[in-house]
């Protein structure tokens, strides 16, 4: 099959009709980010889709739907025009119409084939013919969408599905399935004539017995035997990538080490600088910073209120008793001779004397109104007068009735001394606090720092394996444990080995022991014999059908090999071995020619190596069936540095099949406006087909319904 | 029964401060008037309870030594109704301390500021509550200055006071020298 034309119509950034004439070698299609690569390619994947009949509206030009009026209606389609035993075109295609303002609607989706009969053309179910000349198996090694999909063999089935399809194993099979039916009936009968027979008919159920009992026995070990196998196979591969990794993995844990320190440091330090300045004027009583003066202020006034107090509190009890002191004075200066205290008589004497009208002091009458009469009253009156004035005394006021200037000065002594001078320091711990938090903060920063350097060295490790940080951490703490399981399965299979050899081997005696049993009927013998025959004709095929699948692998291998040489010119390449795998599917290895295997080529290697693969596949399948497949590739070669993509292009122009690939390869900045041009040095050395895709200019990087892909076919 | 104290009568008090203050200060910095079943953190404050602005008010006015008299009209003032015994008792919540003793060192400092007759308080010729509404009218006095003093910085930059370190800038910036022992020791006659 050779694909002549492309044709996208209306196909999201391929506005209107598009049109790309391949060459029956290779053809690159070169475009920068966004000027619709993948579309193309996915355009292509659209065609030939055959699972679901999609009419999606975002397949639809934006730029197309914009201009729609409501209403009118265009269409969508890719078609090829391709040559499989004559002209052929395929066209997928369907209706969109815009509605309203804001919605547009798909209907009509077609899928169709068109062939020519003689000079008529006719038109066929598209997913038909698509099947009969491009089918799914087949398309599935054509198409590929990146560097990362090239590696053929990642799915299991791959290896059966490509050497059924492509080695004529499939006949084998069959026959290898026939002889095998042939050969169980055969054993059954034979046994069964033998087990009849008079003369061996014991022995012969005492064989079978036995044959049944080790067929179960050897059946068992290889299903054991598979299953260690497949456990080696995993813990190698696992153990593999460890040891390709073990570098990576030792350094990965000396990072997760610092890391861990630092992320320590890092939450200490901001403990250690975290201050709320605003409370801290409360909580910690910086607020008194300017405080000392108040302070002394306020003993100051105090101790001064102090004193005041007791001096004016002296200097009124002096007075007082200045005053007191005088009376005393006056009282003892009377007619020279000291008279009675006031208090004698007392009060009760004089009364008495009063009322009987006698002095009893002097022992003389003293008749009422007599002047001795008068002056006992007024001694009385003296007397009640004192008394009362006693009493006066005793209530006199206070001076300083109230206490505040004491609690003052108790306030002013408390504050003295330990107090004072916490608040004289307040002035000193905020600036010292002040001085830790900045220096805590410039360690937080350069901590900071610092673990962002290395988390960027964490991920450039990350990037630069394809292990998932918890792969490798994993990988890491199992090493161990799958060291040990592999050891284990490894004695195991040593094990399982012996014994299935020992159980074959008595199987075989039996089988011979059998064969050997001379029955007493020749039709019984004839039986016997005619099991040996289909026997031996079963393992013949059971051989023939491996080396069938080793040739194919091997063929596989040489034609990749020299694909290999050839694109890897002037470059080490090593050899691709294809090796089966327990499970039976493949892998594909590098091998350096001293047969040490290279575990982990470069980018551009991987990329040659599996496009090797892909090259020699569509090589065996050409032969197979007579027809050659286009392979197309959408960007594979972005790992590749320039020299390598010059010999890449130079080798597949050469290569005498049709390739098309899509790529930004091959481009170049112009110096004078700054823009991806075309390096039409590189580009004229090569003499396959070339078209260049871009936007059309004056787009609006925000407005999808701006974006058109323009076509330009170079040579 | 012995009389009570000036600090304690003091203490019993609730300061008043000027209603326009309340807005875009009060409210603005601290929880006042959001009733306390959250927390400080949970709603972003600068500060806690709404009293511990005027505290801040108060400093500002006392070390500026500035007062400025509230507006006579009673129907314009408001107070905490939180008396000044229980500032500073806040809850320990994340990282916050308690810090009763700031309450002694305002009262010693109006009494330092108070041009008040102490002497005259003793002899009972002015009665304690005279002597107490005098105290509170400086507290107050000089916390309106600081109020009036926030507002003003407010008013050339909103964001003024909304830094780590805003307040302590203000407080930093005034004087902190230590007073020299000029005083003679007070004789014991």
């Amino acid at each position: 099959m050779i694909i002549r034309k492309i044709r996208i119509k209306n196909f999201r950034s391929y506005y209107d009709e598009n049109e790309f004439e391949l060459s029956e070698g290779l053809t690159l299609i070169i475009g920068g980010n966004g000027d619709g690569k993948t579309t193309f390619f996915e355009a292509l994947e659209w065609l030939f889709d055959t699972t679901t009949e999609n009419k999606k509206e975002a397949h639809v030009s934006e730029k197309r739907k914009s201009e729609l009026e409501i209403g009118e209606t265009d269409e969508v389609a890719v078609s090829m025009v391709f040559e499989h035993n004559g002209e052929k075109e395929l066209v997928k295609r369907f209706d969109f119409q815009r509605v309203n303002e804001s919605s547009v609607v798909t209907r009509n989706y077609q899928f169709i084939g068109y062939g020519n009969r003689g000079a008529e053309r006719y038109s066929f179910d598209g997913k038909k013919m698509l099947e009969e000349c491009f089918e799914t198996l087949i398309r599935k090694y054509c198409l590929f969408k990146g560097e990362s999909e090239l590696n053929v063999f990642d799915n299991p089935e791959a290896l059966k599905t490509l050497v059924d399809t492509f080695s004529g194993i499939k006949q084998f099979d069959r026959f290898v399935s026939l002889t095998t039916d042939f050969e169980q009936k055969s054993l059954k009968a034979a046994t069964q004539e033998l087990k009849n027979d008079k003369k061996v008919s014991d022995r012969a159920k005492e064989l079978e017995s036995q044959l049944v009992s080790v067929n179960r026995e050897i059946q068992d070990y290889r299903t054991d035997l598979k299953n260690q196998e497949k456990a080696v196979s995993d813990y190698s591969e696992k153990l593999k990538i460890l040891e390709e990794n073990q570098e990576i993995s030792e350094r990965y844990q000396d990072i997760k080490d610092r890391l861990k320190s630092l992320y320590d440091k890092r939450a200490r330090l901001t403990a250690q600088s975290g201050c709320d300045y605003n409370t801290s004027l409360l909580d910690e009583y910086w607020i008194l910073r300017s405080f000392p003066k108040v302070l002394d202020e306020f003993q100051a006034k105090v101790s001064k209120l102090s004193k005041q107090k007791r001096k004016l509190d002296k200097e009124e009890t002096e007075r007082r008793a200045m005053e007191k002191g005088k009376k005393e004075a006056v009282k003892n200066l009377m007619n020279g001779a000291a008279p009675l205290p006031w208090y004698v008589p007392n009060k009760e004497t004089m009364q008495e004397m009063i009322d009987e009208e006698v002095c009893k002091v002097c022992g003389r009458p003293a008749p009422k109104d007599s002047d001795a009469y008068h002056f006992m009253v007024d001694k009385l009156n003296e007397y009640l007068r004192h008394l009362e004035k006693e009493n006066q005394a005793d209530e006199e006021k206070p001076f300083f009735p109230n206490s505040y200037v004491d609690e003052l000065h108790t306030r002013q002594i408390k504050m003295s001394g330990e107090i004072e001078s916490e608040i004289s320091n307040i002035h000193n711990e905020i600036s010292d606090r002040i001085d830790f938090i900045n220096a805590r903060k410039s360690d937080l920063e350069k901590v900071k720092k610092e673990i962002q350097d290395v988390e960027d060295e964490r991920t450039r490790i990350l990037v630069n394996t394809n292990l998932t940080e918890d792969l490798i951490e994993k990988d890491f703490n199992d090493f161990k444990g799958y060291f040990a399981a592999k050891g284990r399965a490894e004695t195991r299979i040593v094990e399982l080995n012996q014994k299935l050899a020992a159980a074959e081997s008595r199987k075989s005696d039996i089988q011979t022991e059998m064969s050997k049993l001379q029955p007493a009927s020749s039709m019984t013998q004839a039986y016997q014999n005619v099991h040996i025959a289909l026997e031996r004709i079963m393992k013949a095929f059971e051989r023939a059908k491996n080396e069938n699948v080793n040739s194919f692998i091997g063929l596989l291998e040489k034609e990749a090999n020299n694909y290999l040489e050839m694109l890897n010119e002037n470059d080490f390449y090593g050899i691709i071995r294809i090796i089966k795998t327990v499970n039976d599917s493949a892998r594909i290895c590098l091998f350096s020619e001293n047969g040490t295997e290279i575990t982990n080529p470069g980018g551009a290697m991987r990329t040659t190596m599996y496009m090797s693969v892909l090259f020699a596949i569509s090589k065996i399948t050409t032969l197979k069936r007579e027809q050659d497949y286009p392979l197309i590739f959408d960007a594979p070669t972005s790992s590749f540095e320039d020299y390598k993509e010059d010999v890449f292009y130079n080798v597949i122009d050469k290569i005498d099949k049709q390739c098309i690939i899509v790529t930004k390869d091959l481009l170049k900045t112009d110096e004078l406006t700054g823009e991806k041009v075309l390096n039409d040095e590189k580009i004229n050395q090569l003499t396959c087909s070339v078209y260049r895709i871009c936007k059309a200019p004056n787009y609006n990087d925000k407005d999808l319904s701006t974006i058109q892909t323009m076509i330009t076919h170079i040579k | 029964m012995a009389a009570e104290k000036l600090y304690d009568l003091w203490a019993k008090r609730n300061p008043q401060w000027e209603k326009r203050y309340e807005d875009n200060i009060i409210k603005m910095f601290t929880d006042y008037g959001k009733g306390s079943t959250s927390m400080r953190e949970d709603r972003g404050k600068l500060l806690g309870p709404g009293y511990e602005i005027f505290i801040i008010a108060f400093f500002i006015g006392l070390y500026y030594d500035q007062r400025r008299p509230l507006v006579e009209d009673a129907a314009m003032l408001k107070s905490f109704g939180h008396p000044i015994q229980f500032w500073g008792n806040i809850d320990p919540v994340k990282g916050r301390k308690q810090y009763p003793k700031l309450r002694e060192y305002i009262f010693t400092a109006l009494v330092a500021k108070t041009d008040m007759d102490f002497i005259s308080l003793d002899k009972g010729e002015i009665t304690a509550r005279k002597a107490v509404d005098m105290l509170i009218q400086t507290m107050e006095e000089y916390a309106n200055f600081g109020f009036n003093f926030m507002a003003d910085k407010m008013v050339d930059n909103p964001n003024y006071f909304f830094s780590e370190t805003a307040f302590l800038e203000v407080f930093l910036a005034f004087d902190a020298s230590i007073p020299k022992e000029e005083d003679e020791p007070e004789s014991l006659d």
